[in-house]
This record gives C-alpha cells, structure tokens and sequence, in this order.
C-alpha cells in the first residue's frame, strides 16, 4: 500500500527562485523531509532519494519560490474604508471572525506568514489559539496584539495605552506574557482621530524603555512613524523596523533626508513603505469614475492621492538608492485595502526603481529578516521550513506572475485552496 | 454565480419535492425572482418563458427540494467526544470561530436554517451577526443564547442558571432583549457532571413562568427531557417542542408512557428525538474498538448505548404510530456527532418507521414549522425564500439521497462551496462492519 503521509517529497520545477536574490535554478529540484527543505539544487548536484516513499511533484513549467512573507498586515480590518476608531467599536467575536476571514484570503494568496501590526484586544492571540486547534487555516502568523501607544494616540483604541517609561515596560511585558512574537508602538499619530500624525507621540525615554525590555526579552520592535520627529525618535531608541518611513516636518510635506537615509542604512534599520495603501482608494476612485462621476470631494482627493503618490515614489526611490533595506508590508486590511493582494504591493515596489528580482527578495528574505523569522522561512535553503509558493510564468522577469497560483505549500504540505469550510 | 435581486432564474429538474409530503413533480421546474420562490411547476408551464431576463439551470437526473432544516444544533461544538463541561472552558472568540466553521459545514451540506439549541453567553448571536455582515456563511439561525437551567443543572456552564419563577422571568427577558428568538430549557439534568439525567430539574412553576413569559413576547419554548418526569412537567408547563423525549425512570430503566406520549399529542407539541447522537457514540466506541481493546468501562458503555438505542428506536416507532408531530434534529455538534451530518438523523428517524416522504417532511416543513419559520422557509412554494438544494437521485425513495447534495441555494443565491475534498472532510463515515 502507498503510504499516503510520505516522510519525502520531491519537487521539481521549471525554476526556482531562492528568495535570497542568487539567480534562479532552471530545472530545479527540492527535497522536503516532514516540514522542512532538506536540499535544494539540479539533478546534477543532488542524490535523489532511493526511497519507494517518495512522492513527487512536477511543476515542470512553473516557477517555484519561498512563500510570500507580508511584514505588515492589519488582520482585523474590514477594507472597507471606515476607519480604526470605527473598526475597534464591533464586538471582538465579529472581529476575530473578520480575521479569520482575511487570514485565509491571505493564505489562499500565497502568503504563508503575517506579522499582524496592531489589533484590538486578545482577538489575534485567540484566532492563533484556534489556529492551532485546527479550527481555521491561516499563514504563519508574527503576532504584535496590541500596538502600544499614548493615550488618544494612533490605534490607542486597541487597549494598550501606556505614559512614562515604567507604564511601558510593563506594557512590553504583558503584551509578551500574552503571546506577543513582536512589539509594536505607534510613535507619531495617524489616522486615529485623536492623534496627531505630525508629531511624535512617545517621549525617547518612553521609546528606549520599550525597545529596550523587547529586547531584553528577545522580541523586536517595529514602529509607525509617519513624521520626522518620530523616525528621528525610533532612530536613537533602536527601533527595528520603522512603518511608514515619512519624512515630514510640521508642514506636512514629504522631504528626502540623506542624513535620516544613510542612519537607516548603517543601523540596518528595515523599513516598511506601504506603498500600495493609498492606491488602493484612488483605483476605487477611478472605477467610480469610469462608471459614473466623482463628487467635488472626491475629485479633489483623487487629485492629491495621485500627487502624494508621485512625491512617495520619488522618495522612496531615493531611499532605496541610499542602501536603506525596504521590505514589502501591504498595510491590509486597512483602510480600503483589502487582504489577499499582497501582490499589489510589491508590484509598487518594481515602480520605485527595484527589479523583479528584488522585489521578491524584498517581499520573502528581506521581509522575513525584517520579522526575525529569517532563520525559519523566507528563502530556499536547508534547514527552512518547507512553506513555498508555486506560480505560473517568470516572476523574476514579469512580477505580475506572482499572482498566477498553481500551489501553495505549508510545512511540506499542500493547501487546499478551495476549502471554504 | 450569484443572483441579483432583480433577476429571475429558472431552475429546471426531472423532479420536484415541495416538502409538503404530496407526491413529487416529475419534470418540474422553480421560476425565482431575486431571492423569493415565484412560481413553481412542470417544465412545460415555463415554456416560453426563456428569454435573456431569465437564467435558466438544468439539473438532468436531479431533484429539486427545500433546503434542509436542522431543528437541533450546537454551533459552538466540536464532536469530537468531549463534554460539554470541557467545551465551555474555551475562550468566547475561539468558540465563535468554531460555530463559524460549523455553520459553514452545515450550509455547504445543505442545511439552509438551523435552530442553535444553546451555546455560552451570547456567542451565537455574534455568529448570526458576523454572517449578516456578510464576514462568514451560514444557515438561517433560528438562536436562543444560554439555555435556561438550574444551578449546576445541565447546560448551566453556558450561563443560564436561574431560580425560582423571579430570575426565571428575568433570564427570559435578557434573552429576548439579546435577540433571542425562542427559548431552551433544561428540564432533566444531562450530560453535564453536575446534573442528574433521569432526575427533573426546574420546577413547574420555574418552567411555568419561562414558558408564561415567552410566550408573552411571541417566543416558541423547548424542553430538554431525559427523564419521563421531565415530559410531564414540561406539559404541564405547556412547553412547545419536548426535546430526545426519553421515558426513563428516576433509576434510569426505561418504560414507555402512552399516556403521557398522548398527552404530548393533545397540546399539539413536537417532539425531537436525537437518535442518532446516541449512535454516534456507539459508532465512536466501534472505531476505537478498531485499533485498540476498549476499556471495561467502554465496553459496558458500549452494551449499555447498543441496548438503549434499540430501546429509543422502539419507543420512537410506537410515537410515529401514534400520529405525533416528529421533526428532524440532529443534536451535533454534541458528543461525537459533527454538524455537516444532519441526514443521519433523517436515516433514524426512516429506521424508526417514517416513510423517505414522511422523513424528508420531517427535515423540511415540518421542521420549519415546529420552530415557528414554516412562513418563510421549509417548502418550495410561491412567496417562499428561495433556499433551497440540488440533489442527486430520488430521496423520496431512498432517504440516503439526502447524502448527495450538489447544489445549494440560499435566498436565491447560489453558494459556492468550494472543493469536494474539503466537504468530505465534514463528513462522518460509519465504521467498517465487524468481520
């Protein structure tokens, strides 16, 4: 009888892309034993297995490559465009649902793991809980809980406000005793009503406390800074990864600081542009265009929407030229974007001057260096677990063939991608 | 595909079950509007009616019914043989992921409503509204939140505990205040280690002044009865549907009461019988029996539900020859039975002596009746909600047909439900007969 779990699988493909940035293998081959990749290489360089166990897929015009691993992800919202404050106001039961709904478009997408930047209560701790229970399926998740943040600061709502660095400590402390893979703080305001986007929230003091127990325990810090005084803040408290990365002044208007870049680059701090987020609203903006009119408010927020988004782009090419290691984080399901379109995103890094090739590295290897689980997934390699991506067509050259889904693994085995149960 | 709320489609088979209980319609057809049942007929009634405002489906070789109703749920279990007691030690967001899944394994079977028969605090409600928002799928919910029970009584852990005809009231208007829309009582104890199964639980006058003040405010009421005691006061109490209906004495030996089961009869009540929980205990201890030596413990457990199931089959005939008001409930996801399986129940129920007729009636508008929907849903008749199922083969002639649903309809809407592989993965397969 075959066995039907074989303890070896074989899979060969047309290419496979690393995720490290080497070129592609052409006619590759990879070896899973249980969930893990125990080689990669040609049928030149690699003993088979003589093992009658062996089950083998061929993918022998398709490209095969680590699955994709979003730095930045909101699994609670709705991408429906109502706002935190408002999201935060459903019960946590609805949200934990919606949740569970975006995890698996994400997975079905070929995401295979999520750092979930910020949500209200205990909610993604308890979809994990049922994750593990077998209830839902969902990527690997790298789990914040609650953004820390000042009162009335940006996603405060979510339920970890902390003042003075004793507070935040003990905030850093709890969110880890609850599970938390990661820290999060909010260190300018945002979106939230309450805050102020422009300036910084947390004292220096406040931020090295929590850079410093995250740490201490292990665990990185990622925060969001949408103004200068809060990346300049993150700068000096040692902040892993900053979220958002917008050099703006009290005025308002993006600048490009070689200075800010060049501290990024040396501190080998990662930084997430959310590049796609507000593209998201202006395509919805557009398709109403095309199918009716826009209301003056609406014309008038197209308009700056596409401006913003001329200034982004120019300044996060800059940014990269700088050696400032950017990684791929969609930001859905906030606001309008809607998750299981991770691609959208890192296609908006191929328009800021990267190549395919990089993009890829920046939406699989870079990003899970970025969520410090580079030494489990992200590339091809020995020793990583065995979540791959199997996609139709050549990425490396035409990064739209990302979306072009044949198979998604996770831990060596096949996700069923029509499983609406 | 989905269907607009301004479009007609015709759905066109070689048969047609109403869910009324009448002979089928052979080659029939179902004209809907949006998500209603505008009329229904044979094929050539329709005739001329095909033009580019009207989709048409045809479904060669099928019958077209109401979707299926499941008068007896529990979304947030696991049926996986652990207790209830065990159950509600889970976090409310955990079990609100797992009725998700649930209902989900319902509709996709062809379960398109489904009255939920108690879960903790008001978890379910969540659910329904989450599935409202259009966040997850599910069958109509027909909810009660936290069954009512007394202290310690069976499904107290869900949040329910009430005393004296005071707090009873109370509880009753709590719920109705949530959105309950008919209220579960506990009247034996259960499964729950605190309770006694063959012992009655709430008063008469505590069961009197729930049913009194649910039926105030327009809400069918329920009983949960293991114990022929349980019956009696829930008759008195004037309780609506008595739920398993067990006539067991205080020590737990069984004795079948014509004249309660015709006291049953003359205040109109339905009885639920849940026959098939019990088998899948027995079906659960089989399996284990195939890769281990059961315990002594299990194999009295075995005997005892192989001689009480026969015993519960028995008195179940005898009150389908009575004439009384029998609906299908399947009790899962209870015990080891998983939602997803409603036909087992239906297969019982046939087993215990309803024709496939009488047993599709039971699963459909009599069920829809018996909990108080019959005007919306449960027959394909005009003015009715378009929920309704595809199934391959005549259940009328053999109730197991009721297995092979292939498509699902829900207020007109027809659901995708993803891959074979995935359903099947729902599913619960009898074990192998013994050598």
């Amino acid at each position: 009888m075959r066995n039907p779990n074989p303890k070896h699988k074989l899979i060969r493909a047309n290419k496979i892309i690393d995720g490290t940035g080497k070129l592609p293998i052409n006619n590759g081959i990879l070896l899973i034993e249980g969930t893990e990749i125990i080689a990669v290489g040609t049928e030149r360089d690699l003993p088979l297995p003589e093992n009658s166990h062996v089950q083998e897929f061929n993918y022998n015009e398709a490209t095969v490559l680590p699955g994709l691993v979003d730095c930045h992800v909101h699994l609670n919202g709705i991408g429906d465009g109502r706002v935190g404050d408002d999201l935060a106001l459903l019960p946590d039961e609805i949200i934990t649902l919606q949740s569970a709904r975006n995890a698996r478009q994400h997975l079905y997408s070929g995401v295979t793991t999520i750092r979930d930047c910020g949500s209200k209560n205990k909610t993604t701790f308890m979809l994990r809980m049922a994750a593990d229970m077998g209830i839902t399926p969902t990527p690997r998740m790298m789990l914040a809980g609650r953004p820390i943040a000042i009162i009335g600061g940006h996603l405060s709502y979510f339920g970890e406000e902390a003042t003075g660095p004793v507070e935040c400590r003990a905030a850093v402390r709890q969110l880890i005793k609850e599970g938390a893979d990661f820290i999060k703080v909010t260190a300018t305001g945002g979106s939230t009503r309450t805050s102020l986007p422009l300036s910084a929230s947390f004292t220096q003091e406040e931020l090295t406390a929590i850079c410093d127990e995250a740490h201490n325990l292990g665990k990185h810090v990622a925060a969001h800074c949408t103004s200068t005084p809060g990346i300049l803040n993150a700068l000096d408290s040692g902040v892993d990864t900053i979220i958002h990365g917008y050099n703006r002044g009290s005025d308002g208007i993006l600048s490009f600081d070689p200075l800010i870049a060049e501290r990024l680059a040396k501190n080998e701090v990662f930084v997430n542009p959310t590049l796609y987020q507000h593209v998201a609203r202006s395509r919805i903006l557009k398709s109403k265009l095309q199918s009716s009119s826009l209301t003056d408010k609406e014309t008038k927020e197209l308009n700056e929407i596409d401006t913003a988004h001329q200034l982004k782009n120019e300044y996060f090419s800059k940014m990269r030229e700088s050696g400032v290691t950017l990684v791929c984080g969609s930001d859905s399901a906030w606001a309008y974007y809607q998750m299981g379109d991770f691609n959208s995103e890192i296609e908006a890094h191929c328009q800021i001057g990267m190549s395919p090739m990089e993009a890829i590295v920046a939406s699989t290897y870079n990003s899970s260096k970025s969520c410090w689980i580079s030494n489990e997934v992200g590339t091809i390699e020995p020793g990583k677990k065995a979540d791959l991506l199997v996609v139709d067509g050549n990425p490396d050259s035409n990064i739209s063939d990302l979306r072009n889904i044949v198979d998604v693994f996770q831990e060596g085995e096949i996700v069923d991608l029509s499983d609406k149960i | 595909m989905s269907i607009q709320s301004n479009t007609s489609t015709l759905i066109l088979a070689d048969k047609l079950i109403d869910g009324k209980g009448g002979s089928a319609i052979e080659d029939a057809g179902v004209l809907l509007f949006g998500p209603i049942i505008k009329a229904i007929g044979t094929r050539s009634d329709f005739d001329g009616l095909a033009n580019d405002k009207v989709t048409v489906l045809k479904f060669t070789g099928k019958t077209i019914m109401p979707g299926m109703v499941d008068t007896h749920t529990h979304h947030t279990g696991f049926g996986d043989g652990r207790s209830g007691d065990d159950l509600v030690e889970l976090p409310n967001e955990v079990l609100v992921l797992q009725a998700a899944k649930n209902a989900r394994a319902a509709l996709y079977s062809g379960v398109t409503s489904a009255r939920e028969n108690g879960a903790k605090d008001y978890t379910t409600f969540k659910l329904r509204q989450a599935i409202q928002e259009g966040i997850t799928e599910g069958p109509r919910l027909v909810l009660c939140g936290p069954p009512i029970s007394t202290i310690g009584g069976h499904l107290g852990y869900f949040g329910g505990e009430v005393t004296g005809q005071t707090e009873a009231r109370a509880m009753v208007r709590r719920h109705v205040k949530e959105g309950a829309d008919y209220i579960k009582i506990t009247a034996t104890g259960g499964t729950t280690k605190t309770s006694f199964p063959w012992l009655s639980s709430l008063n008469v006058d505590e069961l009197t002044a729930i049913t009194d003040e649910a039926h105030k405010f327009g809400k069918l009421t329920a009983t949960h009865c293991l114990s022929t005691q349980g019956i009696i006061n829930s008759l008195d109490a004037n309780v609506d549907m008595i739920i398993h209906c067990i006539f067991n004495n205080p020590d737990g030996s069984s004795d079948f009461r014509k004249d309660v089961a015709e006291r049953i009869g003359e205040q109109g009540a339905y009885i639920n019988p849940t026959l098939h929980v019990l088998k899948s205990r027995i079906w659960a201890l089989l399996k284990t029996q195939e890769s281990r030596t059961l315990t002594p413990q299990e194999k009295l457990d075995l005997d005892d539900r192989k001689r009480f199931y026969d015993i519960r089959l028995e008195h179940c005939h005898k009150l389908i020859e009575m004439g009384l008001k029998i609906v299908t409930g399947s009790d899962s996801s209870w015990g080891d039975y998983k939602l997803g399986n409603t036909p087992y129940e239906t297969e019982a129920l046939v087993d215990a002596g309803f024709s496939p007729m009488e047993g599709i009636v039971s699963v459909t508008s009599e069920a829809a009746n018996s909990i108080g929907i019959g005007e919306k849903v449960g027959i394909i008749e005009a003015g009715k909600e378009a929920d309704i199922i595809i199934v391959d083969g005549d259940p009328s002639k053999d109730i197991k047909a009721l297995w092979n649903v292939e498509n699902v309809f829900k207020s007109g809407r027809e659901l995708d439900r993803g891959s074979e592989s995935s359903r099947d993965r729902s599913r619960q397969y009898p074990p192998p007969p013994l050598p």
